[in-house]
């Protein structure tokens, strides 16, 4: 299941997801022409401070399944896209109830008048579609292309997931002493291609997902690529 | 709003020059980072920064406004949108008629002390031009020496920056109407440095709020650059290095020389470049060359710098912004010798990878890497002598086997100052008025401005240039736009032949190209100058003559500054770049409308350089007919583009 995941640590609260959202659904998805089309179009992700000042979080539709949203809707406004994948509304449908909006978990559901709807003077319920028409051209969604800190990141679900995990896991360790990484000794440079070359036969895979967050540290125990991945 | 470049494998999308698209393609191979790969890192960039509705201007903030509404719309101050665009283009605007003005006092300074004599291998060298001048400016001449005709000037010109004096020097340059518009409006400048600082306290929090406010200060701030600093920068070079006159010369990556000790001269002050041109033609330097194994020293130019040494002394240029990195690329370049403006700091990387020597001179504009000369004027020819030096001892270094000069040079003509243009015109403006009051040149555009990576590299300003001329326009080229024409070969006299037939016969019968080269950055005042002494010559405004502005592939604060004042003086001007202005429309409407009602000309924007040229001809015609000139009907132009764009695309 590909899904835009979020690593709420990296998010600076820079708001340039919630802008690119908003000219992704634009008519003219031009920056400088969006912001003055009527109806105004609106953004579906929502950056907001956490506890401490430099804290935040990029909220969007989490594309819940089953989806509160779509089992209360009165009108059978929000449905699920053929793939199973996404929650949608169909703003000909909406209402403007807010019954949705009422139940979702997240509170990512806004209600604004939206280019396209029947009636574009009353507000319908207005969320994340999962950038639905760039994906389907092979784009990662517009908040995730314009993310610069990788806060929004798209992918297999599982994968996003176990990358965060080894991060942890490396982190977690690191921290407690039991691992640090590898450091070469001897010739420098003749040490350094050993040492990649000995990384690239332990596995690609392997050496991205444990070299994100952990640059060399002082000498210390080696511990090979292959333990790290068998560690968690 | 930006193309994304990233994915572009073909190198013609990046520019449309041959060398550069040889030279982006080995850095590629060779795995060295340039401009393009940059902007594809940063890409997409920050819409709020695009839109200009960013402000970092306190520590209450940083504050955006979200231009959607549902955010805020203030900033913590209170500062709204308008507010907020308003204050970072004034921002810039100082910023660039800082960097100009600056560039003028470091000559002026220099002059100053040629009052007592001839000082670190500097002198007068057009004295002529230092009396004629000095007496336009009201200083006594007849029977006075040359060293108190200097000392008169030095004094009145640096009058020029402070506020004792009140007013610019070069104010007489402006039509009597137009300075007393600028009167009404009150944004006459008062001072080169007063506007400038006066700018910077008006940005501060809490000071100016009125965005039309301080977009008029954004006028008087510019016109204290295009009348005060940037002129001060022209005049007194060209007294203090000679006054450019018609010159043949040649451009791109292939003026460099397999067998020569190259060094490319980078920036934009002349005081610099001059003193190096006459070291590497000093015989003791170049036998040290020969003894290195050189067949002698090879000076070229690259961006400004390469303008003022083109200028001057036929010096060939080696290219324009977008060059500068892959003039160290071709592995042939022994030292690339900067001093300051548009300089990126990334030629320190990319010389680390070839052995190039980066070498900064100013001490106000170092680069972590290089080495540092600093370079005092006093003991200019000594400074680079050493500097010479230096670059020979890197020829030693040079790998024969990773040089690659990707081309042939392309000739240019260039040297057209104010003098040199009505010297071919036979002494007097005369003929040009003519030939545009009966229409067989239509007017005159200013085509300026930069390279921007966010475009393919010259494009614009080749496509619109040749549009125009086509049309029988007459182009006045400065800096990078300069340097982008005479690469395609659009400025020689023989270039003539591309031009319309009214264009074709002038320039034939004068034996200069339709396109003329009139100097660098700072010499926009040039432009200026002439754009005066023509309204004056037939007792109207700047606004009411047939002339444009053009900066198709801008990207600088100095051209910010220099739109400004162009705009200012009453030329309408269209920028092939967006300026982060359009989170504001109060902002854009001003300065692409109402701006026209108060100082008789406005901005534009229109990237397409086929419909760039549609409008600038829309408007000269415009201008034509209300001096009651014979002028096209729209049908007429619009027949015309048509065909010219159906010919362009087959």
């Amino acid at each position: 299941m590909r899904m835009v995941f979020v690593n709420p640590e990296r998010c600076i609260g820079c708001r340039q997801c919630e802008l690119a959202c908003a000219v992704e659904h634009s008519s003219t998805k031009d920056l400088a022409s969006a912001f003055l089309e009527s109806p105004t179009p609106r953004a579906r992700v929502h950056v907001h401070r956490g506890p401490t000042a430099t804290s935040a979080f990029p909220n969007e539709c989490r594309h819940c399944d089953p989806a509160p949203c779509e089992q209360v809707c009165p009108t059978g406004a929000i449905t699920r896209d053929a793939a199973g994948a996404l929650v949608l509304v169909d703003p000909a449908r909406c209402i403007g109830c807010a019954m949705c909006a009422v139940v979702c978990p997240f509170d990512v559901i806004t209600f604004h008048p939206l280019a396209g709807a029947l009636d574009t003077t009353t507000s319908v319920a207005v969320k994340c579609d999962g950038c639905i028409e760039r994906v389907a051209r092979g784009d990662v969604p517009a908040c995730v292309e314009v993310c610069k800190v990788d806060a929004l990141v798209y992918g297999e679900l599982n994968e996003l997931i176990e990358q965060g995990r080894v991060r942890t896991t490396g982190a977690v360790l690191a921290a407690a002493g039991l691992s640090t990484p590898e450091w070469p000794e001897g010739d420098p440079l003749a040490e350094w291609r050993s040492f990649g070359a000995e990384r690239e036969d332990a596995g690609a895979r392997a050496h991205r997902l444990t070299s994100v967050h952990q640059s060399p540290a002082p000498a210390g125990a080696p511990t090979s690529a292959h333990e790290k991945e068998a560690t968690p | 709003m930006t193309t994304t470049y990233h994915q572009a494998q073909d190198v013609s999308r990046l520019s449309v020059q041959s060398d550069a698209q040889a030279m982006i393609a080995q850095a590629k191979a060779e795995g060295v980072e340039t401009v393009w790969d940059r902007l594809a890192a940063q890409e997409p960039q920050c819409g709020y920064c695009q839109l200009g509705l960013s402000c970092r201007n306190c520590s209450m903030g940083p504050c955006r406004i979200d231009p959607f509404g549902e955010g805020p719309q203030r900033g913590v101050c209170g500062a709204d949108a308008d507010t907020i665009v308003a204050r970072n283009l004034g921002r810039s605007i100082a910023a660039g008629s800082s960097a100009h003005s600056d560039h003028g006092r470091d000559i002026l300074e220099v002059f100053a002390r040629l009052a007592d004599g001839e000082v670190g291998g500097y002198r007068i060298t057009d004295e002529d031009k230092l009396r004629r001048v000095a007496h336009e400016l009201d200083i006594e001449v007849d029977g006075a020496s040359t060293a108190e005709v200097t000392r008169a000037l030095a004094s009145e010109l640096m009058d020029n920056y402070g506020s004792a004096k009140g007013s610019l020097s070069f104010e007489v340059r402006v039509p009597e109407v137009r300075r007393e518009r600028w009167r009404a409006l009150g944004i006459t400048p008062r001072g080169v440095d007063r506007e400038n600082v006066e700018m910077m306290h008006r940005t501060h929090m809490g000071v100016d709020n009125d965005y039309v406010n301080i977009l008029l200060h954004g006028l008087r701030t510019a016109l204290s650059d295009g009348w005060g600093g940037s002129m001060i920068a022209t005049e007194l070079s060209d007294i203090m290095f000679g006054t450019p006159q018609p010159v043949t010369s040649q451009v791109n990556l292939g003026v460099l020389r397999a067998d020569h000790v190259n060094i490319a001269m980078h920036g934009h002050n002349p005081l610099l470049s001059d003193v190096m041109v006459a070291a590497a033609s000093d015989p003791e330097l170049v036998a040290l060359a020969r003894s290195h194994g050189a067949a002698g020293i090879n000076i070229v130019g690259l961006c400004c710098t390469g303008n003022e040494m083109l200028m001057r002394k036929g010096i060939p240029v080696a290219g324009n912004h977008l060059m500068q990195e892959l003039a160290i690329v071709t592995g042939a370049l022994e030292a690339m010798v900067v001093d300051y403006q548009c300089i990126m700091p990334s030629v320190v990387d990319v010389a680390r990878c070839y052995h190039t020597k980066v070498i900064s001179t100013s001490d106000k504009a170092k680069f972590p890497g290089a080495t540092h000369v600093s370079f005092d004027p006093l003991r200019g020819d000594e400074i680079a002598r050493d500097i010479v030096r230096s670059a020979i001892e890197a020829f030693d270094h040079r790998n024969p086997d990773r040089v690659r000069i990707p081309d042939t040079p392309v000739r240019m003509t260039g040297g057209f100052s104010v003098e040199a243009i009505l010297a071919a015109l036979g002494g007097t403006p005369q003929p040009l008025i003519d030939a545009i009051a009966a229409g067989t040149i239509r007017g005159a555009v200013a085509v300026v401005g930069c390279n921007n990576p966010k475009l393919p590299q010259d494009r614009e300003h080749i496509e619109l240039t040749r549009t125009l001329i086509e049309h029988d326009i007459l182009v006045l080229v400065t800096g990078c736009a300069a340097i982008a024409n005479a690469k395609a070969g659009q400025m020689i006299p023989e270039s003539a032949a591309a031009a319309g037939p009214g264009l074709r016969a002038l320039c034939e019968s004068l034996n200069i190209p339709p396109v003329l080269h009139m100097g660098s950055c700072v010499d926009n005042s040039r432009i200026m100058q002439l754009a005066g002494a023509l309204a004056n010559a037939l007792n109207v405004d700047i606004d009411q003559l047939p002339l444009a502005g053009a900066a198709p592939e801008w990207y600088s604060e100095k051209a910010v500054a220099i739109g400004t004042y162009v705009v200012g003086s009453g030329i309408t001007t269209v920028l092939g770049v967006q300026p982060p202005i359009f989170g504001s429309p109060h902002v854009v409407n001003l300065l692409a409308g109402g701006l026209d009602e108060v100082v008789g000309a406005k901005f534009a924007v229109e990237p397409d350089p086929y419909r760039a040229a549609l409008l600038i001809r829309r408007h000269l015609e415009a201008k034509r007919a209300a001096l009651g000139l014979p002028s096209l009907s729209e049908d007429e132009l619009l027949g015309d583009a048509q065909a010219a764009t159906s010919e362009a695309r087959a």
